[in-house]
């Protein structure tokens, strides 16, 4: 038993000390958005926290950035990549792990195929479709290459490939079709996985950097991430300012976190991974 | 499986098979298989302005890749980015999740703060951490009276990047552990602690083995990711940084020649290098695979 | 019953996917995209979503919307207002949009490449001769020739002359900026060491950086990227040059041109400058707004930064430049940028319209009196040097008297300045001797402008 509780606290020991190094950053920014700018550039002696808590930041990065239009889009072009991801990727998954038929091999090449390639070769020849479709600025512009997931279908195809076979037997035995077993047998046992392709899809819009600052470079239509790496280039001598920007953006994110963070991790945890 | 007619079945999975791979197959073949080819049939070019007037060059571009000192150091320094993120960020993910997969106290806190990271804008990351390293104002020079160039000097630039990208990434490998862990059936641990096994015996012999089609998983994805980082460096290492050169990665080349030079043809030359160079290394781990990672 | 609602949901949302992704999605996307539903759509419910693509023609239906692109944060809410003055005429809406420099040209370049450009939009020195040459940039030579309110006789000759292009005139001049010398009074005080002012040569200026150098702060700083704001300045008041007149010779190999390089390096050597790790981490002027630096060489186009940073406008002010042997060398480098116009926007008479405004004596003086910028426009700046309480702004608008020299560019400018602020690392850091590598930025500079 001994041995036991010395490990216990070996183990709180090594989550501490990671736990710790995960917020500091997140600290060191709410800090930082707080302060004054001499203050951030204060060493003699160091400032830690600020003297003053400068709330006017906030209302002077409010006045610069509109927030809620970015948030509105930002979610807005989240909820579509999601809704195209999971439906395109529940079909596909569906057929490659269960169905049999001529060039499913070939087409799922195709698909490990994509998975390997770096994503900036697409981005001028996709630019240029989008351009010429007339949908810069747009949402379905920062939707369009998030229409199909390459990565989405292998995670569904893993799932799939999970289930027992005498489901579709019973299923078809019961005179369902193919389309009815699917939607009404095989699709609802795959929830979770649709919950997790649902979170990673989301995690990696919203993060998606290059893609809406070519796409979308006005800033009334642009999403988060893009228009914080515009204002990082435009306010550099206002440190203050910049972490308070960098705050607001991710503090709803964070709240929204918290609040799912069951389903958040539930989501992933139950769809595996295996190659 | 005969090569005659298809029996009615067959016949009716093919259809519905097509149909339901259709929407995924069209889209990955127009949005990505096509300008795949047009990015090769692009490396074979010196482009003009805005990609007009282009010039047929063969592989003059390829002989310039191979002869540009400049490409290699960029390969040299994305290898190094991944080296160093890739095991180190797997590792630390690995112990944390088999922390987490026990029962503990506080263990939805501990999973909540280490998978924050991944829910940051990376210019948000960026802009905190070059904060952080800044030699003059920065967090850790100051806190720690040390002064060290952390993302200036050209010797430790990259690896301090890379610290970056692991601890944005971890988050991310260990709840893809975490999962992995769900299948592992508890009893093993349990016969394992009866036989006197210690925690560290445990986590070698039976997590890393059971998990290990998981980790393969991460390690090909991961791989995959390290060697196209590109956000990190454009955004913390400035034009007048003395350690550019030491951490321009192959990406970040390839935007350089592409957008800012406007030589799209060379730099469609660089993203094809990239790639072969991706394709090379997941080929080895897919051949690897077979000496560590288990199946059940 | 749930599992009634996923299937129900399912089935519907397969229904759709069925004729692909791409339909599917505008069910729930507010955004319509129906061309046709458009022309008789009078902004209903999105009014700014459709107006952006309506043609409107100035004059007659006034539904249209020109967006217009600039780089710098710090102008535009000046710049929006007098672009709100042209709205309130024409009747046509136009929204400032910002996006920073890098991503600027990146922009423009996907833009130009994929075919679809802001409406108006800033043109630079740099890349100029590419998008006139290549047709993207609307000829606007008859309609200047037509117009009551532009002459560009009016304008500096310098900034005229880059945007012409084969007996073309594809831009007007926007505005004129010079180089000067900002300092930091409170640390001159605290150093015993007086303001700069019209006698300094360059050679006072090391002197007394030296002198306002402590463990606190450095007497100026300097990164390798300052090249109009640093020293191009210094090159051509030391009698060098940065490339021949017809373009086709780098002047890295002049013995002036490196004469001055070295005098910047041993600046940094002395430690009167940050070493380049210092200021590629935190730039010149963002350590002149930290006290760290008594001296910075900026251009005008930075008053907007300075006046809006507390501390720089509590402790800061601006002088001339220095000269090398008398004050007839005294240089500066200038640039003016010019207000474009996409070739194939949709609405060209809008855009003319306002480019034209943006040009008119009328605008360019309210641009100098609401401190965004000296103006193109010759004799119209002189509200600017009012424009804010904070600064003596006489050290810019002096230098509109010195020696102006109109900032080096060739057709691919960016390549061959990124190649120079690449290898200048090395003869600041100490690495190379500083003639060896202006020798080898020579050799580089020549070999890039054989090629254009």
């Amino acid at each position: 038993m001994k041995r036991d509780s010395i490990n216990k606290v070996i183990i709180y020991f090594i989550l501490i000390v990671f736990a710790f190094i995960m917020i500091v950053p997140f600290l060191w920014m709410i800090l930082t958005a707080f302060k004054t700018t001499a203050e951030t550039m204060q060493v003699d002696p160091f400032v830690l926290f600020p003297s003053v808590w400068q709330v006017e930041n906030f209302s002077k990065v409010v006045a610069a950035m509109d927030f809620v239009k970015l948030y509105a889009n930002t979610i807005l072009m989240i909820a579509l990549r999601v809704l195209c991801a999971v439906v395109t990727a529940t079909l596909s998954g569906y057929a490659f792990a269960r169905m049999n038929f001529k060039g499913k091999n070939f087409m799922f090449g195709i698909v490990l195929f994509q998975m390997m390639i770096p994503v900036q070769i697409f981005i001028i020849p996709q630019y240029v479709m989008v351009s010429k479709l007339h949908l810069t600025n747009t949402a379905l512009g920062l939707l369009f290459p998030g229409l199909v997931t390459a990565f989405g279908t292998f995670l569904l195809r893993q799932a799939y490939m999970g289930l027992p076979r005498d489901l579709e037997e019973a299923a078809r035995l019961d005179g369902c079709n193919i389309p009815q077993t699917f939607l009404f047998v095989m699709a609802p046992l795959t929830k979770s996985s649709m919950v997790a392709l649902g979170i990673f899809t989301a995690v990696f819009a919203y993060k998606d950097l290059m893609w809406p600052m070519i796409v979308c470079p006005n800033p009334k239509k642009t999403t988060l991430a893009a228009a914080l790496a515009n204002m990082s280039g435009q306010y550099s001598q206002k440190y203050p300012e910049l972490m308070m920007a960098a705050l607001i953006s991710c503090v709803p994110m964070i709240i929204l976190y918290i609040i799912f963070q069951k389903q958040f991790i539930e989501g992933i945890a139950t769809s595996g991974g295996k190659l | 499986m005969s090569r005659m007619k298809m029996t009615p079945r067959e016949k009716n999975e093919t259809i519905w098979g097509w149909i339901f791979i259709a929407p995924t197959m069209i889209g990955l073949i127009v949005l990505n298989i096509i300008p795949i080819f047009q990015t090769i049939y692009q490396s074979f070019f010196k482009t003009g302005d805005f990609g007009k007037g282009n010039k047929f060059v063969g592989l003059a571009n390829y002989q310039k890749v191979f002869g540009d000192t400049e490409v290699w150091q960029a390969l040299w320094n994305t290898v190094k980015y991944a080296v160093v993120e890739v095991p180190i960020s797997i590792v630390i993910a690995l112990i944390l999740a088999s922390f987490l997969n026990q029962k503990l106290k506080g263990r939805e806190l501990f999973r909540t703060i280490m998978f924050l990271p991944m829910i940051v804008a990376p210019a948000a990351i960026a802009m905190v951490w070059k904060w952080i390293y800044n030699s003059n104002f920065g967090l850790i020079n100051n806190m720690f009276g040390v002064k060290v160039n952390w993302i200036s000097n050209p010797d430790i630039a990259i690896y301090s990047i890379a610290v970056i990208g692991i601890w944005g990434v971890i988050g991310y490998n260990m709840v893809l552990f975490l999962a992995g862990l769900q299948e592992v059936p508890r009893d093993y641990y349990e016969a394992a602690s009866l036989d006197g096994a210690s925690g560290v015996a445990q986590f070698l012999h039976i997590t890393v083995p059971l998990i290990s089609p998981t980790i393969f998983f991460v390690l090909v994805t991961r791989v995959i990711g390290a060697m196209q980082v590109f956000d990190l460096i454009y955004m913390i290492i400035d034009y007048n940084n003395p350690a550019l050169k030491k951490t321009e990665s192959l990406v970040y080349l390839f935007y350089k020649y592409s957008f800012e030079q406007s030589k799209k043809g060379y730099g469609a030359t660089v993203i094809v290098v990239l790639l072969a160079v991706i394709m090379v290394l997941t080929v080895f781990q897919m051949i690897g695979q077979k000496k560590w990672v288990h199946y059940d | 019953m749930k599992k009634k609602v996923v299937a129900v949901l399912l089935s519907a949302i397969m229904a759709v996917s069925m004729i692909g992704c791409g339909s599917s999605s505008d069910a729930p996307a507010p955004a319509p995209v129906d061309d046709n539903a458009k022309t008789e759509a009078p902004a209903a419910d999105k009014p700014e979503e459709k107006a952006e693509e309506a043609p409107a023609s100035i004059g007659e239906s006034v539904k249209g919307e020109l967006t217009v692109t600039i780089w710098d944060e710090g102008q535009r809410p000046g710049l929006q207002q007098i672009v709100d003055d042209w709205s309130s005429q024409s009747g046509v809406k136009a929204t400032i949009n910002v996006v920073d420099w890098n991503s600027y040209w990146t922009l423009l370049e996907a833009g130009a490449t994929g075919g679809e450009l802001p409406d108006v939009f800033w043109m630079h020195s740099n890349v100029a001769q590419q998008y006139m040459e290549n047709d993207l940039l609307l000829d606007l030579t008859d309609r200047i020739a037509a117009s009551d309110k532009i002459d560009l006789a009016n304008y500096y000759q310098g900034i005229v002359n880059l945007y012409q292009s084969g007996g073309k005139q594809y831009a007007v001049p926007k505005d004129i900026d010079t180089i000067a010398l900002w300092y930091n009074k409170t640390i001159f005080d605290e150093m015993g060491v007086a303001y700069p002012d019209d006698t300094w040569t360059w050679d006072d200026f090391a002197e007394a950086a030296k002198k306002l150098t402590n463990e606190d702060h450095w007497g100026y700083a300097i990164a390798p990227g300052n090249n109009q704001e640093g020293f191009y300045n210094t090159i051509y008041s030391m009698g060098g040059n940065v490339i021949s007149e017809d373009k086709k010779k780098s002047g890295f190999d002049d013995p002036n041109t490196i004469k001055a390089m070295e005098f910047f390096t041993n600046m940094i050597a002395e430690g009167s400058c940050p070493d380049l790790a210092t200021v590629s981490e935190t730039a010149p002027n963002e350590l002149l707004c930290a006290g760290k630096t008594a001296m910075s060489i900026n251009g005008s186009w930075m008053l907007a930064g300075y006046r809006d940073n507390e501390y720089a406008a509590a402790n800061c002010d601006v002088a001339v430049l220095p000269f090398t042997k008398d004050p007839s060398d005294r240089v500066s480098i200038y640039n003016g940028l010019g207000w474009a116009a996409a070739a194939n926007g949709k609405n060209l008479d809008a855009a003319w319209s306002l480019i034209e405004y943006l040009g008119s004596k009328e605008a360019q003086i309210k641009q100098a009196e609401l401190g965004v910028t000296m103006s193109a426009y010759e004799g119209t700046s002189d509200a600017w040097v009012n424009a804010v309480d904070c600064f003596d702004l006489n050290g810019h608008m002096q230098m509109l008297n010195a020696k102006l020299v109109f900032r080096p560019y060739s057709r691919v400018t960016t390549i061959w300045e990124d190649m120079m602020t690449e290898k200048l690392k090395e003869a600041w850091t100490g690495e190379k001797a500083t003639a060896d590598v202006c020798m080898e930025i020579a050799a580089e500079m020549d070999a890039a402008l054989a090629e254009e």
